[in-house]
């Protein structure tokens, strides 16, 4: 089937391989934070219920249950409750010993794991990602206020880094000479310097000792988000330290890679063959730009992919708005409609990213394209 | 063509939300109107909903904070008074706690604020059982209306009758009092209603746009990177408590920051005006304007003990003299200087602060004589007289530590969260003089997940935990209660317990001390004091000889740190017309009215 259509045959069945692991992915991330031994009700019961009576940490244990779709309710949206035996140990003063008893105590019936899986999909199939437990707001209100910082944070910077990275790289690896010698170790250095570490040094020279930039937040302190120009040119302001602390690092990463692999694409067979053919430099060069990417294109889409998670130490240092923080709150609370929300963006993010890298290098090299029409996968 | 039209769709949509939740257009506020106080809230604000459940509600919706929702009354921690709120204080005995409603006090739709109020919101617990001040039942039997006659005013006097067959406690409706914030019935009753009767739906609201409040400011506007508020300039109190003033900050302003760092830059910087945030080397910052209490070491005031607290009904904790050396091996001295940057004074044996509050509370010589030497070489003869032998590895670090019977002893881990960096430090110094004096524990840093629910559980060797972690009227009764009463024991294999969750003095085995309940029941009933003080010194004694929790260091219980770059007249040690405490919490409010701008 679609034999003659190759390059649609192509995306298709790529396609086919990422929905199956969408799905795959969405299974794991509902399951992974059930299968730890706490749940969120034990949490929150630990933080708040100080100093209550047996009967209201009780009630309010059902209650905690029953908000978060983990307890069994009959009609009236009563939670079912079942006697539970257990054993303690009490003093026998006729024995003068220890011994066991048995005690009766009732608890709330709790949902399957399975049961709430299906009412997740379900949920999900509506458009609802569910309600946060910690937050109280609904998931998808949660995402889409932190999403614009992250994403106006992460995708220039990735793209550009990406971009001026890989152009001086490529420049470093075809002039070699002076420029490369000093160009290189630079490059190394910067890259080589972990996130945190840059960020902390930005804000320590250029906010604390030489207060030019401010050290944390969005924007202006005093103002409240809107579409004026005053606005705009404050998060500008404030933008300028976060950006710099991924995009040099990011840049001389590529930087690296780049020229790692125009100088082993100078010394391959086409290269010499071209040369020795009498092609113009321009068009060598182009050959050579376009294969030494390949690698890079799969980089790009891994940091695209993998921004929104990425971005949680620059928004920590920068006390950034963004989505970063949200995903670690969610986790070390147990809060699973937000592990579930964030997950799930992180796999969407990740597939797509993958998915149109796939496709594109599919169309910049025919290899690919050619192996699947060949008969293989 | 389509794609970018999709993007172009999904781009708006983000837009919208993103700038949804705002108020119209107000452009930048002036930083001389505005006070930025900041540490109390660390995420999204969720809602501003006075009855949501304890955990739930934003600054200032949460704990002690009367901005917006008041209290009954405050409690200034600096001289132990009951301060008048919504009302004043008029006696207390073991029968009632009596208060009158200030017949000024007004809600912001102008509605007065009555008894109705008051009742519906302490009642509550008795209508629902979900409601989140439902523990406020079991101390309360009835709360009895009168009108009196104060000086020609007709005034609303509220009688709290203490239940006598429940918890029979005074005290602590003094401490409810000052904690639970009173709202507008006329508001909430009806939302109960159409809510089929029901509280949950109601709970579940945000409340966050023009919420009738009683309080000097109401909500402006919130995001998930700060919370403004607006003076209310029509607040009964300005007049009623006040001498006509007004607070002198029109706008307060709480940033919600992701770092401690981001903090003390911000107070370096002065776009911060006060915090409650632990920072290291606060003496160093004097240059930067930023100012604390005491001008010198320890620049705070004590308020709360991180301690470790022993879960006895595992070996060997479940052996006191096991507990004692434990104790007597924790070096208090290093741990007050490198782990809490030196914040603290001297630590006195027991459970009792050296405050001006609860010093009078304190009998050091019979303290003396209860408390373990401190020290390496008198951990290791307490051990050594109990049983235990410490193995040595060749280079003389600890191996393992064996029992009476010569059985090695499993290592034991001291449950704390991870990146509460001061306690980290705590533990890490404790865990190095243990091992030094023979016994064989480790750091057991968790995360939150894991933290949270071992602390009820009880499924841990050793918890870190700062027991009745506020400044309350109750003090230290409340710290004594939670640490040792056995109200509510339950097992650790099948029960969960909210406080003395290590479990100590379990009833029904031959162990028991009835003493230890007898005097915690006491105690809330005791006006005498010398009586009071005898009830305390008895009770500290047996903290000291069973030592069921090892006390660390004293912390503050706010870190109350100002910088004077845009506002003056802070509360000082110097200036003493207020508490320790942020313009926020309790009494600490009043500064409001005192600060002043820098020149």
């Amino acid at each position: 089937m679609l034999k003659q259509y190759p390059t649609a045959r192509f995306i298709l069945q790529r396609g086919g391989w990422y929905f199956i692991t969408f799905l795959v992915a969405v299974t794991i991330n509902f399951f992974l934070p059930r299968m730890g031994t706490s749940d969120p009700v034990e949490i929150i019961m630990g933080q708040s219920a100080g100093g209550l009576s047996e009967e209201a940490a009780h009630a309010k244990k059902n209650a905690l249950l029953k908000d978060f779709g983990m307890a069994k309710v009959d009609d009236q949206g009563n939670v079912i409750e079942q006697k539970v035996k257990s054993q303690r140990k009490v003093w026998d003063t006729v024995t003068k010993s220890d011994i066991m008893v048995d005690v009766y105590t009732s608890e709330a019936v709790r949902t399957s794991s399975l049961e709430q899986f299906g009412a997740y999909v379900k949920r999900c199939l509506q458009g609802d990602l569910g309600t946060s437990y910690i937050k109280n707001k609904k998931v998808s209100e949660l995402i889409l206020d932190a999403i614009p910082w992250t994403l106006a944070l992460q995708l220039p910077t990735i793209v550009f880094g990406w971009i001026v990275g890989n152009l001086l790289g490529a420049l470093a690896a075809y002039r070699r000479g002076n420029f490369d010698r000093i160009f290189f170790p630079v490059a190394l250095f910067v890259s080589a310097v972990p996130f945190f570490v840059f960020g902390m040094l930005l804000v320590y020279v250029f906010a604390i000792q030489f207060p030019i930039f401010p050290p944390t937040g969005g924007f202006d302190p005093g103002m409240v988000r809107e579409f004026t120009f005053e606005f705009f040119a404050s998060a500008a302001y404030y933008y300028v330290l976060p950006f710099f602390s991924i995009f040099l690092i990011l840049a001389g990463g590529q930087a690296i890679g780049m020229r790692s692999m125009g100088i082993y694409e100078l010394g391959t067979d086409y290269i010499k063959y071209a040369k020795w053919l009498g092609l113009k430099e321009g068009r060598v060069l182009m050959y050579l730009f376009r294969n030494a990417m390949l690698p890079q294109l799969t980089g790009l889409a891994l940091s695209l992919g993998t921004m929104i998670g990425g971005a949680l130490i620059t928004e920590m240092i920068f006390s950034y708005p963004g989505l970063g923080l949200a995903i670690l709150t969610a986790i070390q609370n147990n809060d699973y409609p937000l592990i579930q929300g964030c997950t799930l963006l992180v796999t969407v993010c990740v597939l797509v990213a993958n998915f149109t890298v796939d496709i594109l290098i599919g169309f910049l090299d025919p290899r690919v394209k050619a192996g699947l029409q060949m008969g293989g996968n | 063509m389509r794609a970018s039209k999709i993007s172009l769709g999904l781009a708006a949509v983000a837009a919208a939300a993103f700038f949804s939740g705002c108020k119209p257009p107000t452009g930048k506020i002036a930083r001389t109107e505005a006070l930025y106080l900041a540490g109390s809230q660390w995420g999204d604000p969720s809602t501003f909903n006075p009855l949501a459940e304890s955990w739930q509600p934003a600054w200032p919706v949460n704990d002690r904070f009367n901005l917006m929702y008041e209290t009954m009354v405050s409690y200034n921690s600096l001289t132990g008074k009951v301060e008048p709120g919504l009302g004043t204080l008029v006696s207390r005995s073991n029968d009632s706690v009596v208060v009158d409603l200030n017949p000024a006090a007004k809600w912001s739709d102008g509605k007065p604020v009555t008894s109705t109020d008051v009742k519906f919101v302490f009642d509550l617990g008795r209508r629902f059982k979900e409601a989140a001040s439902g523990y406020a039942v079991e101390f309360i039997a009835e709360i009895k209306v009168a009108s009196v006659d104060n000086g020609g005013i007709k005034t609303e006097r509220l009688t709290f009758i203490v239940d006598k067959k429940q918890r029979n406690n005074p005290l602590a409706i003094l401490d409810l009092l000052q904690a639970i914030r009173i709202a507008p019935s006329h508001v909430f009753e009806p939302l109960i209603a159409s809510a089929g009767n029901k509280l949950d739906s109601v709970k579940k609201m945000k409340i966050d746009s023009a919420p009738v409040v009683s309080g000097p400011y109401n909500l402006k506007s919130y995001s998930s990177e700060k919370i403004v508020l607006e003076r209310r300039d029509d607040y009964w109190g300005n007049k009623a408590l006040h001498n006509g003033e007004m607070p002198a900050p029109k706008y307060i302003i709480h940033p919600i920051f992701k770092s401690n760092d981001a903090f003390a830059i911000g107070l370096q910087q002065g776009t911060i005006d006060a915090s409650m945030t632990f920072i290291p080397l606060i003496g160093d910052q004097k240059q930067f304007k930023v100012g604390t209490w005491l001008e010198k070491e320890p620049y705070y005031l004590p308020g709360a003990i991180p301690m470790m607290i022993f879960n006895v009904t595992r070996e060997p904790m479940n052996d006191k003299n096991f507990r004692r050396a434990f104790a007597a091996a924790i070096d208090h001295d290093k741990i007050r200087k490198l782990a809490v940057s030196g914040y603290s004074v001297d630590m006195r044996p027991g459970l009792v602060m050296p405050t001006v509050l609860e010093g009078k509370f304190f009998d050091s010589a019979e303290a003396a004589k209860h408390s373990v030497a401190p020290g390496i070489e008198s951990a290791k003869k307490i051990l050594a007289e109990a049983g235990y032998k410490a193995v040595r590895k060749p280079d003389g670090t600890l191996d393992y530590t064996t029992d009476k019977a010569g059985k090695k002893l499993k290592t034991l881990f001291i449950t704390s969260p991870t990146g509460w960096s001061d306690w980290e430090a705590m533990v890490r110094l404790a865990v190095a003089s243990l091992r030094e004096a023979g016994i064989d524990v480790r750091e057991g840093f968790v995360d939150a997940s894991q933290y949270w629910p071992a602390k009820s559980s009880g499924k841990f060797d050793l918890l870190m935990d700062k027991p009745a972690a506020v400044i309350t009227p109750s003090l230290p009764w409340s710290r004594f209660d939670a640490v040792m009463s056995s109200r509510n024991w339950q097992p650790s294999e099948t029960g969960s317990m909210n406080q003395n969750q290590g479990r100590y003095n379990q009833p029904g085995v031959p162990s028991y001390n009835a003493k230890v309940d007898s005097l915690l029941n006491i105690i809330p009933l005791t006006t005498d004091s010398v009586a009071l003080r005898n009830a305390y010194v008895q009770l500290n004694n047996i903290f000291l000889d069973d030592q069921p929790a090892v006390p660390l260091v004293y912390l503050p219980e706010q870190f109350y740190q100002f910088s004077e770059k845009t506002w003056t007249n802070w509360p000082t040690e110097k200036n003493a017309y207020g508490p320790a405490q942020l313009p926020w919490v309790s009494a600490g409010i009043n500064t409001l009215w005192k600060l002043k701008l820098a020149k």
